[in-house]
């Protein structure tokens, strides 16, 4: 049996052993994306490329052969820069959003195509789960938020942006109004404190996110109760009280303290909340006409923390100031006035808190990757409404303006559903993600964005009588078995080429073209549902990439 | 539409087979029928065989050869080899699509007369530019045209239509030369690039005059002498042995070269001729000057240096024997080593003299070629195969087609001694497709020398036996690649695979393979006949005996050389070549096609060895040699071969299949006049990811082109990301002008092809910039040397 070393460390495998199984044995992880166990080695996506003493190239080692006495390394900056490259060519040449352009453009970065689809799917109760999992207000947001996610939305290409302010309103809205409102799992209380100053909507979100997170959090503010500019500011046609009274008293119901009528600085001084309280968060928002309780020119210095004429100096992704355990987010670090990003702020600055608090070091919230197609060219907006309902915008006729049930699912089945719907479990972006790649290194011309779905008359994922009848062809139900194909995404490793053929498909998948313009096709343009008439799910399990994924992902 | 006829497809099936394999050459007869590819003619032929639909629409989509979509009458194959590419063969490209009015995507005229398309190497790089247009029936009327521009295109579109009226007239069959041989000769070659440069009408015209004249003389095929440079090139042999050379013939000429070698056999004919003669005289219009105008002699300064430094071993007897003639090879030795070898020799024996010739392998890396033939002797397993490597597919080189037309029993006697060392009862010759001739030709020579048994079952009554196979490429330059080329003959797509283990040990269907090229083959007999040391003699101490090299590009004398290893470079393109045309400088040798890289001028001294080319950045490669001169642009050239690799990168490993591409996009931008600063560092960076992290050759020989470039020659990258191109070859970056030498003849506005410049007879005439699209027509057609290029 020939024993070999992967960086320096002496491992004995069978003669027939991959390099990569070497590896395997010893515990060392090598990233893979167009190797599968019990495939036969590809070779093509190179990210498994190691450095073989003795030879001038990289090799794969999910098909390099060990050789006795062979010296490897695994993980050396020349492999590491290669594994970066072949990522970087590769999304150089990808076709998709990781996320949808909504999400990307809501500060909050809300997950907005899974509420859109959860709401289609009528699971309200996971949407509001997926809504509350960013934004901390969402009924009161559904009222006053300019909704930038509308100007980012493709189906605007189309026709109209779909509503996504009001179908976050009406899950929002359903939820208050049900006998037991969603509240989020809370981990076990810790034996730390968190003091946030101002009880406006950063405040608030903050300590809704660190209550979950496990820390006591006592909100101070100069008012009789809590809300800030939004209790006092916002105009009561615009934002109903009750509506905010509600929100509100859900977070108290996860533990917050409200302290009203407390000015820090005057009524109360930094120094003693730092040593009360094992991290402070400033919200106060900014001093203006309609806000005359917030920062006064000069008055965070006086409390020792750093500032300028537009706010509060924090580090821009973590929100810490100056002040160790001090950190600041909302209008008093930036005039923006945007309730939404007061709203992120204060859940971005509570990870950070977290970290600070579990004694890790402070990074702040990670920005998840992602890649963008960005303009759309021309005939591709038509290729996107393959997969969703080609009706106009609905126009709300509920109460005080929101969406009735029957409208909610009508205008949640406009939504093109943009973002991937492998993003969570793409070795390509798990792997940009892990090697710090960028997708807009290597530019060239883009391919055309294309995709197909098994069965294209299965497109509607609400079940409303009054929407057009659900086709289920012949191929069955909606369901499991619907599979989408986009080539953009594909990174021609033919995993699922080898899947088709080895389950005896008929027609099955092949490679077509050749140098850049290989594609995985069905042959003699025939649909993916004839292609693969009993593989479908094996080949989107063994698909690397959001290529070839189930139609619905909820 | 009407319904397509498939019978032909049940047809092809019977004749051709059902097995898996057969993919690629049952889609070559039903291309060849439909003239593209049916989608219904391809289910049809997965309901008839073993082959499945993934393997027909891999195939059929992975070969450039194939068409998916129909095409016109003749197709017009525009040649864009490295030689071509350096005169203007994308101009003449441009030329005929505009010509035909035919559209940005489309490739079809709106008649279905013409499709244009652009091909890799039509392997005629002495006459660049070359294009191919393909009659009905597709390989026999086929007329190539060479030496083109733009401005000839509608005269060459004209002619070809006359000549098909006329086609009428079928090649006549070459008379036994047996019973004539004590007779005088005429030969001349008709190999692919001596027929484009004419010699076929020669050939006719002088079998023509030799039966009306009625002389004792036989015309004759014979292999190519390589002088591409002085075609049509007729020797004419007398009894006694001496010898008369004719350059640059044309076939009014033919008669009276017969003539004034051959006396006509009776008197009467005589005067009958020389009426005949006076006839054509005041026939033909034109001031009749003898025709020893054309007579050169071996001892004339010029050819004298294209030969002297020259040693024929691969091309041994070039210009002398006829390619086909089994009796003439064998009477010049032929066959002489393989019996030796047979019949006094062990196979053991027979490696250790390719062993002690020191040789290595002439397809481009140079493994040693002893090592190559024990790994697969030593192979315990019983069945082993060979295969021929004649997939050349670099543009700019033709050594392997020249040697398949010309010398085809030397390779097979070579692939047969080489079958016999290691063991193996079957091969395969591997040639692409652009070569029809040399497909001919070699398939006749199998044919006649199993007939002779020099092949088949008990060669020569040794007992050894090998079955030798034609398959024929449908257009891959990765094909080159042995697993790829085994691939391909499995009838796979030719993507190429991890190697170890090597076709050694695992080749053709999983068993121990051999592959060489055609020119490692072509020597073998010679090195067995002179001995390996005579061999060993030659050459410099790692790169032993000769190299068969393609000389093209802008050098004075080009064609198919063969020289000793160790000469220089210089000596090539000086002393062979006669230096470049024209009052031009050399700039840069382009050796090894896209695999290879740029050797400047001031490094010419180097030697034609293995390891001294790889040393500057080149590569032996296959052996194309373009010199290059002070009008080629290095960023062009650069940009050139990584369209070409990107294009036949087979699309596997990310590497190639994007890196080149984005390699290509940089080059683009360079040459478009959009490069960036960063431009240069980001293309030397991927360059040499690439470099070290493709799978196969393709990939990590690909970015040769682009660093050697830029190691020689950055100061053009850098003026290139000022919007300037020094040699003014980047179209984007230049504009034509007309200087005050205008004579206003007028001849550039009667011929712009984009009416940039308005008629002005007798006056200075002016270019419209923004009409003008750079073709460089008004450039060559006037007379006063009065349009300038910035």
């Amino acid at each position: 049996m020939p024993k070999l070393f992967i960086d320096n460390r002496e491992v004995e495998v069978d003669k027939d052993a991959t390099i990569l199984d070497a590896a395997g044995k010893l515990g060392i992880e090598i990233p893979t994306m167009c190797f599968l166990k019990d495939y036969k080695p590809s070779t093509s996506c190179m990210i498994c490329v190691v450095k073989v003493n003795g030879l001038d190239n990289l090799v794969p080692a999910c098909g390099t052969v060990v050789k006795d006495g062979m010296r490897v390394e695994s993980s050396s900056d020349q492999v590491r820069q290669a594994r970066k490259a072949a990522l970087e060519l590769l999304l150089s040449d990808h076709v998709g959003d990781c996320l949808g352009p909504c999400q990307v453009i809501c500060p909050a970065r809300m997950n907005i195509p899974l509420m859109i689809r959860q709401i289609a799917a009528g699971k309200f109760r996971e949407a509001i789960a997926t809504v509350k999992k960013d934004i901390a207000l969402p009924a009161v947001l559904g009222r006053i938020c300019p909704k930038p996610c509308e100007k980012g939305c493709r189906r605007a290409v189309f026709d109209e942006a779909v509503s996504i302010g009001l179908l976050k309103r009406y899950v929002a809205d359903l939820d208050l109004q049900s006998s037991n409102p969603y509240l989020p799992s809370c981990k076990p209380t810790q034996d730390k404190r968190v003091a946030i100053v101002g009880a406006g909507p950063a405040g608030l979100a903050a300590s809704y996110y660190l209550q979950q997170a496990g820390f006591r959090c006592t909100v101070f503010d100069d008012h009789e109760k809590p809300g800030g500019m939004l209790r006092y500011a916002v105009p009561k046609e615009h934002l109903p009280i009750e509506v905010l009274n509600k929100e509100i008293a859900l977070i108290e119901k996860l533990g917050m303290r409200f302290k009203g009528q407390t000015r820090i600085g005057t009524d109360l001084l930094m120094e003693d909340l730092r040593k009360d309280f094992d991290a402070v968060f400033v919200a106060v928002g900014q001093r203006r006409k309609a806000s005359p309780s917030g920062l006064k020119p000069g008055e965070a210095e006086s409390m020792g923390i750093e500032a300028s004429p537009n706010g509060i100096t924090v580090n821009g992704k973590t929100y810490q100031t100056n002040l160790t355990g001090v950190f600041a987010g909302g209008d008093a670090v930036h005039k923006r006035r945007l309730t939404v990003r007061a709203v992120a702020d204060g859940k971005e600055a509570a990870v950070s808190i977290n970290q600070y608090l579990s004694g890790s070091s402070v990074t702040g919230p990670v920005k998840e990757f992602n890649t963008r197609i960005g303009k759309l060219m021309d005939g591709e907006i038509e290729k996107f409404l393959a997969c969703a309902d080609k009706a106009e915008r609905t126009s709300p006729s509920g109460k005080d303006g929101g969406f009735t049930d029957r409208q909610a699912r009508k205008e949640a089945v406009r939504c093109l559903h943009c973002d991937c719907r492998k993003a969570d479990t793409c070795k390509l972006r798990q792997y940009a993600r892990d090697y710090g790649a960028r997708p807009t290194r290597y530019k060239g011309e883009r391919r055309l964005f294309t995709q197909q779905l098994q069965s294209p008359t299965n497109c509607h994922l609400g079940k409303d009588s009054s929407l057009p009848e659900v086709q289920t062809g012949g191929s069955g139900s909606i369901g499991a078995g619907d599979i989408i194909y986009e080539a953009g995404k594909c990174i021609d490793c033919g995993l699922c080429i080898q899947t088709a053929a080895a389950a005896g498909e008929e027609l099955g998948l092949t490679f077509v073209g050749r140098g850049f313009d290989v594609r995985v096709a069905v042959p003699f343009d025939r649909s993916i549902a004839q292609a693969l008439k009993h593989s479908a799910d094996q080949c989107v399990n063994a698909c690397p990439t959001g290529a070839l994924a189930f139609r619905i992902s909820l | 539409m009407d319904e397509l006829d498939l019978t032909f497809v049940d047809q092809a099936v019977e004749k051709i087979g059902t097995g898996p394999e057969k993919v690629l050459e049952l889609l070559q007869a039903v291309q060849e029928h439909f003239r593209y590819l049916p989608n219904e003619a391809l289910e049809r032929v997965c309901e008839l065989t073993q082959i499945s639909p993934a393997s027909i629409a891999g195939v059929s989509t992975f070969y450039s050869q194939f068409r998916h979509r129909p095409a016109g009458r003749h197709i017009i194959r525009v040649c864009i080899g490295t030689a071509c590419h350096v005169k203007g063969g994308g101009q003449v490209y441009d030329a005929f699509k505009r010509q035909l009015g035919i559209g940005e995507e489309e490739d079809t005229d709106p008649q279905k007369l013409f499709t244009v398309e652009k091909v890799a190497c039509l392997g005629c790089c002495m006459l660049a530019p070359v294009i191919q247009i393909q009659g009905q029936a597709i390989q026999i009327d086929s007329i190539t045209y060479g030496h083109l521009s733009s401005e000839q295109v509608p005269v060459v579109l004209r002619d070809f239509l006359e000549q098909q009226k006329a086609s009428a007239l079928q090649a006549d069959k070459p008379e036994s030369l047996r019973e004539i041989m004590d007779l005088g000769e005429i030969r001349i070659c008709l190999c692919s690039s001596c027929v484009a440069g004419g010699s076929g009408k020669v050939y006719k015209a002088l079998r023509k005059a030799v039966k009306e004249t009625g002389v004792r003389a036989v015309v004759k095929s014979v292999g190519c002498s390589g002088m591409s440079y002085l075609v049509p090139l007729v020797e004419v042999v007398l009894a006694d042995g001496t010898s008369f050379r004719y350059a640059r013939i044309q076939p009014a000429d033919a008669r009276a070269i017969v003539l004034r070698h051959f006396k006509p056999k009776q008197i009467g004919r005589k005067i009958k001729n020389a009426v005949s003669t006076m006839l054509d005289k005041i026939l033909t219009d034109k001031a009749w000057e003898p025709v020893t105008r054309y007579s050169i002699d071996v001892r004339d300064r010029p050819m004298a240096g294209f030969l002297d430094k020259q040693l024929h071993i691969a091309t041994e007897n070039y210009g002398d024997i006829d390619p086909i003639d089994l009796d003439e090879y064998v009477r010049n030795d032929g066959f002489e080593a393989l019996q030796r070898c047979l019949s006094q020799m062990g196979p053991k024996e027979v490696i250790t003299e390719i062993e002690r010739s020191g040789l290595r392998g002439r397809g481009g890396a140079g493994y040693s070629t002893y090592l190559k033939w024990s790994a697969v002797s030593d192979s315990r397993s019983k069945k082993k195969y060979v295969i021929c490597n004649g997939d050349e597919g670099d543009p700019g080189a033709f050594m392997d087609r020249m040697l398949m037309e010309s010398y085809p029993y030397r390779i097979i006697e070579g692939i047969t001694i080489a079958a016999y060392s290691v063991g193996a009862d079957e091969g395969y010759l591997y040639i692409r497709a652009e070569y029809p001739l040399a497909i001919r030709r070699m398939s006749q020579a199998i044919d006649n020398a199993a007939q002779r048994g020099f092949l088949g079952d008990d060669i020569v009554k040794s007992g050894f036996s090998l079955r030798l196979k034609i398959i024929a490429g449908a257009g891959a330059f990765v094909c080159g690649e042995e697993t790829a080329l085994i691939a391909s003959i499995e009838g796979r797509r030719g993507m190429p695979r991890l190697r170890p283990p090597y076709p050694v040990e695992s080749g053709l269907w999983g068993k121990p393979t051999l592959i060489n090229n055609v020119e490692t083959y072509a020597v073998v007999p010679w090195i067995i006949r002179n001995g390996p040391e005579a061999f060993a003699r030659l050459g410099t101490s790692s790169s032993k005996g000769t190299k068969v090299f393609a000389l093209a590009g802008k050098v004075a004398r080009g064609g198919l050389i063969e020289v000793p290893m160790g000469v220089s470079i210089h000596q090539i393109i000086e002393d062979i070549g006669g230096g470049i045309a024209g009052d031009l400088r050399l700039k840069a040798v382009q050796v090894g096609g896209p695999s290879g890289g740029c050797v400047p001028a001031e490094l010419a001294h180097i030697p034609v060895d293995f390891e001294a080319l790889n040393d500057v950045g080149a590569m032996m490669g296959s052996g194309g040699i373009v010199a290059l001169d002070e009008t080629d642009c290095m960023v062009d050239i650069a940009r050139y071969f990584l369209d070409f690799t990107q294009n036949q990168s087979c699309g596997k490993c990310t590497f190639c299949r994007i890196g080149t591409r984005r390699m290509l996009d940089i080059l683009e931008r360079l040459c478009n006049g959009q490069g960036k600063k960063t431009d240069i560092e980001e293309l030397e960076h991927l360059a040499q990811m690439v470099q070290k992290t493709s799978l196969c050759g393709l990939g990590k020989t690909a970015p040769n082109p682009v660093l050697s470039t830029i190691k020689y020659f950055r100061d053009e990258y850098e003026a290139h990301i000022e919007k300037r191109c020094p040699a003014g070859k980047c179209t984007a970056l230049i504009t034509y002008s007309i200087t005050d030498d205008c004579i206003g003849c007028s001849l550039c506005a009667q011929r712009c092809p984009a009416d940039a410049i308005e008629m002005k007879p007798y006056e200075k005439h002016e270019i419209d910039p923004e009409k003008c699209i750079r073709c460089g027509t008004c450039k060559s057609v006037c007379q006063s040397n009065a349009i300038k290029v910035q």
